[in-house]
């Protein structure tokens, strides 16, 4: 190397460097790849109509199913869309309306604060205000911790979504004399809807597979249960405890379960890609005159 | 204009204009005003709580402890000795590694995306990588379990024994679940957001600043490396802080391949056990109130380390993007 | 005579033709055969701490175009936003002096802002529908005040496209969203949206300098055909547009009123050195 001259070795240093960083680049990749190919290779086994309707056997013994673990994240999630999606969309809005104001600078730095905390302090939060005064754990005390952890993700899309909605719109609104409330409602909201959806699938995608606060919210269940103030299972915890058990019959339907949320949130990745592209093309052009 | 006929746009005699709003604008706007207003308040309220009741949960333990409680290596839950020292240990240290290694995959691979790579090249190898950041924590720690750690027991291991075996780090005997499997599994975790916000801070440094550098007969990986990186720096920093913050908080990934045993070792390959891990494990077993507040204690020092190191990160990079 | 109104508030006078004699170079209205619809007085403006307007005063005449010209950063824009509060969107914008329209102070506090604007309609330069149908469009500044049966409803909206030249090209297609329009189409919607309400001042801030030439000219045409209703002020960038189209002309230049006259004398024997070189191009 020494041997060429310095120009030569500069290039050769950079095609070094070019390659390298092109290797970490596609290496992870890879690895997500692979990841990939190994749930879907084991997991795909495990999927059968009874694994997606049968309730879990008791321990030890094969076949079962976790179908209580799908139906409780269902409404686990859901539940917590229900709190979240309104509080975010509101506080959101605020925040992109009255921008000005002191209260929305301290309210914009406490959602981000909370976008930054971990799930399992939150977690504890659910109990300490929901399990532990109610003696009994639950699938809403779930949803809550779910839905603490939804809003941050809620409040920074909506408020994007508006921001990026061109002032004159607003004023043009305005100069007609319409509210406030007016303005938002009929025009904002209504233009910011793509950017909106999108946080909204995005925060279900980040709760779906979430396992660490219902390790003490929602406990799990071997059973049926439709009731939010009851333990109720739910698909991830339920991945967890087959995981760290002795039974390959388990193992393999953890795997199953993996396969399933990575299915289940992918779509909402891709859904919520999708609500982006679809809301531009609602404009037209219809000519130049 | 001919068109008389149909009612005209012209204005309005004095006294027949409408002199308000309509009565139903004046209650909707009323209506959505208080709407945003009581969502605000409980959107604080909520958060006021989540501080509220981890500080009051902890209450006991803190007054039991005091400070001494942060480099206690005692955790006994049956003479209710607890302290915080081993748990602290493994986070600090499975995070570190996480953060090294991360970052050194992450910046290299995002100056790659947004440095060398062709369009199309780029865009898709970049949503590949950004989806590894949708990968759920438990499908990580699957993989962890099943994958990874047989893999550290039975090639990454013994190699790096054989290799560097004179080191402290690389002693001992090689479980499957340890330190080193946690630190490599987080590393996979928190890669994405370094390589994100990597690239998009690179992306945003103007051309001119690289034709600059090329016009003075710089390779790509000078300019790279001399021009553009430097004028990210602080941003990097951020992206760093956020990605170790993130990996401060994983709590199911780390707690399935870590061994869950509170020891504090320099080895690697012992097993560790981290803060969010000991809550997961053992919160539903707190037979006694101290041993309760004591895992709500740990719970606040991880929240208030989070929200320190995320919101420092968040300033840095802000500070760029903005 | 379309659009013959009665008003306590003016002085009964012959329309049209005013006599030929040199004016003052602000003319409050008190010589005046128009009659004047807004009166602006003393007005300043300020961004935060910057001046953007100081010290204007002119008639704005009922039925007549005034215009307002100037190179970029003149305050135009800002006085005509002034004009109907739409600044107090933004704090840290603040307007004094005052407005007199029909003897009202406008910029006065505690007014009802809603029909202040109701009464004072805006079209602005960039076309904006609202993301809604034609026919919605139209008819939302409407809803806001008159609770109308549809019928009616649907005949108000009819009207103000008519007015606004854009019935012909959209009757079919009333339930299409505002934004499959062309950009010309979106500005007159924009303009029915605004005459819908039936306001008595129309600002337009520089309402074709977004379009092509050919939607330039219509919106020109339109303007004329406005006129016998409204009192309309203009901003534009265009001299050529403001000679074609206006009968008085306010030159303005960093934030000051230079000359206010009528058009045609403004532009043949401008009094102000100033005006006569940006009039003749040796500043832009």
């Amino acid at each position: 190397m020494s041997a060429l001259p310095i120009a030569q070795q500069r290039k050769l240093t950079s095609v070094l460097w070019t390659v390298i960083c092109g290797v970490f680049a596609t290496g992870v990749a890879i690895v997500l790849l692979l990841i990939m190919g190994y749930i879907i290779r084991e997991g795909y086994s495990a999927i059968s109509l009874s694994f997606l309707t049968r309730l879990p056997r008791p321990t030890g013994i094969s076949g079962g199913g976790v179908a209580n673990g799908i139906v409780g994240t269902l409404i686990i999630v859901g539940i917590a869309a229900l709190m979240a999606f309104p509080v975010g969309v509101l506080v959101g809005t605020y925040l992109a309306v009255y921008s000005h104001k002191r209260v929305a600078q301290l309210l914009s730095f406490v959602a981000d604060a909370l976008a930054g905390v971990p799930s399992i302090a939150v977690g504890i939060y659910a109990y300490t205000l929901l399990v532990e005064p109610f003696r009994h754990f639950s699938a809403f005390s779930a949803s809550f911790a779910f839905a603490v952890l939804m809003v941050p993700l809620v409040i920074r899309a909506t408020e994007g979504a508006i921001a990026l909605v061109p002032r004159e719109l607003r004023e043009a609104a305005t100069a007609l004399g319409a509210p406030e409330s007016r303005v938002v409602l009929k025009i904002l909201l209504v233009a910011a809807r793509p950017g909106i959806i999108t946080g909204l699938l995005l925060s279900l995608a980040r709760v779906t597979g979430e396992t660490a606060p219902l390790l003490f919210t929602a406990f799990g269940s071997q059973y049926w249960e439709l009731s939010p103030g009851q333990p109720m299972a739910e698909l991830s915890l339920q991945i967890f405890t087959y995981a760290i058990s002795p039974y390959a019959d388990w193992h393999a339907q953890a795997w199953g379960g993996a396969l399933l949320l990575i299915v289940a949130v992918f779509v909402l990745s891709v859904l919520a890609r999708l609500s982006i592209l679809l809301g531009r093309d609602g404009r037209g052009d219809g000519g130049t005159v | 204009m001919t068109e008389q006929t149909i009612a005209s746009p012209v204005a309005p005699p004095p006294g027949a204009r409408p002199s308000s709003l309509l009565r139903g604008e004046r209650i909707t706007s009323k209506i959505f005003v208080a709407a945003l207003q009581s969502s605000c308040g409980l959107f604080l309220l909520i958060v006021a709580g989540l501080a509220a009741e981890l500080v009051w949960g902890a209450r006991l333990s803190l007054k039991t402890f005091g400070i001494g409680f942060l480099w206690s290596s005692h955790w006994n839950p049956v003479t209710e000795q607890f302290g915080a020292a081993p748990f602290i240990y493994g986070t600090v240290v499975t995070s570190l590694i996480a953060l090294v290694l991360a970052a050194i995959v992450g910046i290299l691979a995002a100056i790659y995306l947004a440095e060398f790579a062709p369009r199309w090249v780029g865009t898709y190898l970049g949503l590949l990588i950004e989806l590894l950041a949708a990968v759920p924590s438990i499908v990580y720690g699957l993989w962890g379990l099943f994958v990874l750690a047989p893999i550290v027991a039975n090639w990454i291991g013994p190699a790096l024994q054989k290799t560097l075996g004179f080191l402290p780090f690389f002693k001992g005997p090689i479980y499957g679940v340890n330190v080193l499997t946690a630190s490599l599994i987080l590393t996979l975790m928190i890669v994405p957001t370094i390589t994100a916000i990597t690239r998009d801070l690179i992306a945003a440094v103007p051309m001119r600043n690289r034709e600059a550098a090329l016009a003075l007969g710089a390779t790509p990986w000078e300019t790279a490396a001399k021009v553009v990186l430097p004028a990210v720096r602080r941003g990097i920093i951020g992206a760093c802080l956020l990605a170790f913050g993130r990996a401060l908080g994983e709590t199911i990934a780390t707690t399935m391949v870590i061994g869950n045993r509170p020891v504090i070792s320099a080895s690697l390959f012992a097993p560790g056990y981290t803060v969010a891990s000991v809550i997961a494990n053992e919160f539903t077993e707190a037979t006694s109130d101290l041993y309760l507040s004591a895992l709500i204690e740990l719970g606040l020092i991880l929240l208030v380390v989070s929200l320190i190191v995320i919101g420092i990160g968040r300033l840095m990079v802000r500070l760029f993007v903005r | 005579m379309p659009g013959m109104k009665l008003s306590l508030n003016r002085v009964a006078e012959p329309i049209g033709g005013s006599p030929a004699q040199s004016r003052p170079l602000q003319s409050p209205g008190a010589a005046a055969d128009i009659p004047v619809k807004a009166e602006i007085r003393n007005v300043g403006f300020h961004y935060g701490k910057f001046q953007a307007l100081k010290n204007i005063s002119l008639p704005l005449r009922d039925r007549r175009v005034t215009a307002f010209i100037g190179p970029s950063g003149c305050g135009k824009s800002t006085l005509l936003r002034v004009l109907n509060r739409i600044y107090e969107l933004y704090p840290g914008q603040t307007a004094s002096g005052e407005v007199f329209v029909d003897g009202e102070n406008i910029l006065a506090p505690g007014l009802d802002l809603n029909i202040v604007r109701a009464k004072i309609g805006m079209v602005f330069q960039k076309p904006t529908p609202f993301p809604m149908s034609i026919y919605d469009n139209v008819a939302f500044g409407i809803r806001l005040y008159e609770k109308l049966p549809k019928s009616e409803l649907a005949g108000r909206v009819e009207s103000a496209l008519r007015r606004a030249a854009l019935w012909a090209e959209v009757k079919d297609k009333l339930y299409q969203s505002g934004l499959s329009l062309s950009g010309g189409q979106q500005q007159r919607l924009c303009i029915a949206r605004a005459i819908a309400v039936r306001p008595e001042v129309l600002l337009l801030d520089e309402p074709a300098s977004a379009l092509d030439p050919i939607s330039t000219q219509r919106i020109e045409e339109l303007i004329a055909e406005l006129k016998p209703d409204y009192c309309i002020a203009i901003v534009t960038h265009n001299m050529q547009q403001a000679a074609r189209c206006s009968d008085y002309t306010a030159f303005m230049y960093l934030g000051e009123l230079v000359e206010f006259d009528e058009t045609e004398r403004m532009f043949t024997h401008p009094r102000e050195k100033r005006t006569e070189d940006y009039i003749t191009g040796r500043f832009g």
